[in-house]
């Protein structure tokens, strides 16, 4: 009885906690009226919205978002945080597929065309006055041939120069003038002269193609035909290029910058003291008063991106955009209520405030004192006058992947400039021929009989199992098929799909597709796809021997000293395992912190200190791939310990005792009673860490991101490019069969080992 | 005693190896915004506080993911383990005519991984009208990880001496009185061990967990640490705090299962 008043006093309390909730009209679930009859959908970017990780921004959103339900009592949202860049635009392009995308979606600015059929145009409920407030490109890149306007661009940000008055003196305007003051600072000082991203990621083209602009350059023309490898535009290209190998060169630069994959490396470097000069974002001025103290902070200033000539400017102004997909028109006026709320002049001035980027009306800048005094934020102002955005055409991702790749070659000295830009050039073109003719080429009408073959296929796994059994095996029926079921309509279903898909032009997308062999043929007549192949087997064999060899070590040494009675086992057990429950993609920027080449790094730090450093730990071609094998192995030796340490538990302790009597040596106890004795669990185990390190990538794309240039992409995080960063599902498809035949191989081998070595496990 | 001392020296030096890059995590979310940037970098911060904590627990979904996080991660080992006993042991013990075929494409399927399905799958589970959905995930990972639980239990139930089922066949007990009651406790330290190793892989796995589900309130933990960083500006002190909470309950649940791998362990049935 008493019992039951304590339940009731708690569900009390725990009714009165929820009722409480539901008072606020901003909970981490649910934004507005819980009994709002109209509920919206919402994607945000991770910074905008009152979810963000960070503390200022969400209180500035809980309060804007407040405000907005206030006004708006039938209406309440339901917001979900979607990853950064890649993930959240392949996540996008399934659920268009699907016809499950959100009301409302925060996207970057160059997805447009990928969701150009879904996109509402928002003119009819967005008053012209109001659009004019917002500065010209914002509008100019979101209006489609038709006229409309497909989105609200809701924050943005140039790129400019960081460097440090004390160290430089006038900023350099051109890149001669910068080669020179970098490469004096770099040799008199030893520190870096000039830092900027080279690694395998957007902003490794996007913040360079200021310098591109400001020749005159463009990427794609009017039709959104590439035309960056024709004419002025190549020599113009060319330039960058051999500025950016003069870079290294010259000594302004050191290579580490190969290994720059997102800003914080930057800001990192420069708080720590060891780069005169980078070419960063606006938004990284915050960290740098966060991060230095006040006399430091002053030291540092910021100018235009330097040129190629004197009197040429531009920058790069990328950021945000808010589209709408609900086609209902109530729906939609709600939504475009929501996001002109949202964007109003006082609400985006508190958010760019708490931001640190730059708003996109012209009334927040004349009518806000934070941004009309604030001496940064009018110079950030003017340079958006030159700002550029990335063209929103289909071909821009590949451009970008391919220029990534150049600067990434040309960088490391492995091609010239010319080389690097012909190669980028013509995989561009092969790629725009591939989109032209897939649009020109008739969408599949109908229903596609091909279609039903995986499914039939997998329907007669299960069933083929028991086909030629005897009426004895019958009984064993219930004992095997709930496994074989769902592992045929999980697993078995889909990898045969996906030989489907192989042997089509599909994109991830699928709306239409033709049965082709231009998949695979693009595969193997892609150069690139050898060095994969080498890399991965460099990669899959060292994590398999080190994974093996010291998960192995490790269970012995916890079962001897527990045989022992030593303390710590369980200790040692649960720091070993710990690292291997960190998430994979955790793991990646743990080990990325870690391994940072400027002194903010820590294991550089410690290496400098002994005077073996820095070293280039993420930049060099050998050293990455160490590194990523490392972790790799780190993360993994639990895997091989846990399997293994139970494997010995299972030696029965006679012939511990027997071995003790003998008083053999640890070797002749290990070779002659303990490996024979888990044999089959040592090979279970090879198999499966093979299998897990073909495809492990989630530790390599924060790490690396596959560079320096490609020299540590692995085939995953090739197949994964593929299909996330190039939406291409009939390519990545094929990529998935030959990784699956070359395992298959493997096993086969490790198969016939077992069957040739005789150890199958005897039953005593 | 010499021994034991050498034995303890060297189970530190193998933790310390595995532990220093979460001890500067560690470091990290007990630093303030401006000391994660100190250089030289410190151990030890000269003020640290709690309030990454408080705040990742109290004004971010962190509560909400990890609660999603256990129940997915909880019912999907449990019907992994549920199919896959019955299926090893069968494996194991009898021979049928698809046996042979069964195990290589077990073997097989392990092969791929669920990343490069995802298209496939996620129209699988669309078709189920299972997107957005916990029961989807759940379906998933169960599925998931069958064919190598049932490679391990099999490789353990293989070990199992034939003696013992001879005298259980003698006491005239069903297969299934056999399995529950004398096999599976004679196994537990495998049962245990693809327990932790299940409930790892499906408590980190991110890459299903983005594709399967689209609101926030039923969001896992890895795909909320993920939303924790930013492509401009992380706080890497709130991001490390909120993976040490996704840490502990690994952890603790780690430390409760491995009892099973030594305590099933009952030396006389193992004799062979």
């Amino acid at each position: 009885m008493r019992r039951l008043r304590c339940a009731l006093a708690l569900a009390a309390i725990a009714v009165g906690a929820v009722d409480a909730a539901a008072q606020a009209l901003v909970t981490p679930v649910r934004v507005g009226r819980p009994d709002a009859p109209t509920t919206l959908t919402v994607w945000a970017q991770q910074d905008y919205s009152h979810l963000a990780a960070r503390p200022a921004i969400a209180g500035v959103f809980a309060s804007v978002f407040d405000d907005w339900a206030r006004a708006h009592p039938g209406v309440q949202l339901r917001v979900s945080v979607m990853p950064a860049l890649e993930l959240h635009k392949a996540k996008l392009q399934l659920a268009a597929a699907a016809g499950r995308l959100p009301d409302v979606a925060s996207i970057d600015s160059f997805w447009l065309p990928l969701l150009a059929a879904d996109v509402q145009p928002l003119d009819d409920d967005w008053p012209a006055d109001d659009r004019r407030d917002f500065l010209p490109f914002t509008i100019q890149t979101l209006t489609d041939p038709a006229g409309r306007i497909l989105g609200m661009w809701h924050e943005t940000d140039c790129r400019v120069l960081f460097y440090r008055k004390d160290l430089v003196g006038a900023p350099p305007r051109t890149w001669d003038e910068l080669l020179d003051v970098a490469s004096r600072v770099a040799r008199e000082r030893h520190m870096s002269g000039y830092l900027y991203n080279a690694g395998r990621w957007e902003a490794t083209v996007f913040d360079h193609l200021a310098m591109f602009w400001a020749q005159g350059g463009e990427l794609v023309d009017r039709t959104g035909r590439p035309i960056f490898g024709e004419g002025a535009n190549r020599r113009a290209m060319l330039r960058l290029l051999a500025f950016l190998r003069a870079t290294i060169d010259r000594g302004a630069s050191p290579r580490s910058v190969l290994g720059h994959n997102d800003y914080q490396q930057l800001t990192g470097a420069a708080i720590a003291g060891d780069a005169a000069m980078f070419l960063g974002g606006n938004w990284q001025l915050k960290d740098l008063q966060t991060g230095l103290s006040p006399a430091d902070f002053a030291r540092w200033d910021i100018s235009p991106i330097p040129t190629a000539d004197a009197g040429m400017t531009s920058t790069g102004t990328g950021g945000w955009v808010w589209v709408v997909f609900a086609r209902d028109p109530a729906r939609r006026q709600a939504a475009i209520e929501f996001i002109r709320d949202v964007e109003a002049p006082a609400h985006a001035a508190r958010i760019s405030e708490a931001t640190g980027h730059l708003p996109v009306r012209r009334s927040v800048y004349r009518d806000f004192p934070i941004f009309s005094q604030d001496v940064w934020y009018r110079r950030f102002g003017d340079m958006l006058a030159s700002g550029h955005a990335r063209p929103t055409a289909p071909i821009y991702p590949a451009i970008s992947q391919q220029l990534q790749l150049a600067i990434g070659a040309v960088v490391a000295g492995e091609r010239s400039p010319e080389q690097a830009l012909d190669a980028a050039w013509s995989a561009v073109l092969d790629e725009y021929a591939r989109q032209t003719m897939a649009k020109a080429a008739p969408a599949r009408t109908g229903a596609d009989p091909i279609a039903w073959l995986p499914a039939l296929a997998a329907a007669l796994f299960p069933l083929g199992i028991f086909w030629r059994g005897r009426r004895a095996d019958a009984a064993l029926m219930p004992w095997i098929l709930p496994a074989a079921a769902l592992v045929t309509i999980v697993l078995v279903y889909p990898m045969l799909d996906l030989l489907r898909l192989s042997f089509t032009d599909a994109t991830v997308a699928g709306r239409s597709y033709q049965y082709t062999t231009s998949s695979y043929r693009a595969l193997v007549s892609d150069p690139a796809f050898y060095a994969m192949i080498v890399v991965t087997a460099i990669f899959v064999a060292g994590s398999v021997v080190l994974q093996l060899t010291i998960g192995f070590a490790l269970a012995w040494l916890i079962d001897a000293a527990r045989r022992r009675r030593a303390p710590g086992t369980l200790a040692a057990r649960v720091a070993v395992v710990s690292a291997w429950v960190i998430p994979g993609v955790l793991t990646g920027v743990l080990w990325k912190i870690l391994l940072i080449e400027n002194r903010s790094g820590i294991v550089n730090y410690y290496l400098s200190r002994a005077g073996l450093g820095p070293a280039p730990l993420i930049s060099s071609p050998v050293l990455a791939l160490l590194s990523v094998v490392v972790a790799n192995v780190w993360r993994g030796c639990a895997f091989s310990m846990i399997l293994l340490y139970a494997g010995l538990q299972r030696v029965p302790r006679e012939l511990h005792e027997a071995a003790d009597l003998e008083g053999v040596s640890a070797w002749q106890r290990l070779r002659w009673l303990l490996v024979p004795q888990i044999a089959p669990v040592l090979l279970l185990n090879l198999v499966l860490i093979t299998i897990a390190s073909f495809n492990t990538f989630d530790l390599i794309i924060p790490l690396t991101g596959g560079g320096p240039a490609r020299r540590t992409e692995v085939i995953s995080l090739f197949m994964y490019r593929l299909g996330f960063y190039d939406l291409e599902a009939g390519r990545s498809a094929a990529a998935a069969v030959v990784m699956l035949a070359i395992n298959l191989l493997l096993a086969w081998i490790a198969g016939r080992l077992i069957v040739r070595g005789g150890v199958e496990p005897q039953h005593a | 005693m010499r021994r034991r001392v050498w034995f303890v020296v060297a189970l530190a030096a193998a933790s310390a190896v595995f532990l220093l890059p979460q001890l500067w995590l560690l470091s990290l979310s007990l630093k303030s915004k401006a000391g994660v940037y100190e250089y030289p970098p410190r151990w030890i911060p000269a003020s640290a506080t709690l309030a990454n904590y408080a705040f990742a627990l109290t004004r971010t979904q962190v509560p909400w993911y990890l609660w999603n996080s256990a129940i997915v991660a909880s019912v999907a080992a449990a019907g992994t383990m549920a199919v896959a006993i019955p299926a090893a042991y069968t494996l194991s013990r009898e021979r049928f005519a698809g046996r042979g075929p069964l195990l290589a494409a077990l073997l097989a399927v392990q092969m791929i991984s669920p990343v490069v399905l995802l298209v496939p799958i996620y129209a699988v589970v669309e078709r189920l009208g299972l997107i957005d959905t916990r029961a989807g995930l759940m379906l998933v990972y169960a599925a998931m990880q069958v064919p190598f639980t049932v490679w391990v239990l099999k490789n353990f139930f293989d070990a199992v001496p034939r003696s013992i089922f001879e005298a259980a066949r003698l006491d005239g007990a069903s297969r299934a009185r056999t399995l529950w009651t004398i096999v599976l406790p004679i196994v537990a330290p495998g049962l245990g061990a693809s327990a932790v190793f299940n409930l790892a892989a499906y408590w980190s796995e991110f890459c299903l967990a983005l594709v399967l589900l689209d609101s926030q309130e039923r969001f896992t933990m890895p795909l909320g640490l993920f939303s924790f960083q930013s492509a401009y500006e992380t706080d890497w002190q709130l991001l490390a705090a909120a993976s040490f909470i996704a840490l502990v309950p690994v952890i603790a649940a780690f430390v409760f299962l491995q009892r099973f791998f030594i305590a099933g362990l009952t030396s006389g049935a193992v004799k062979g």
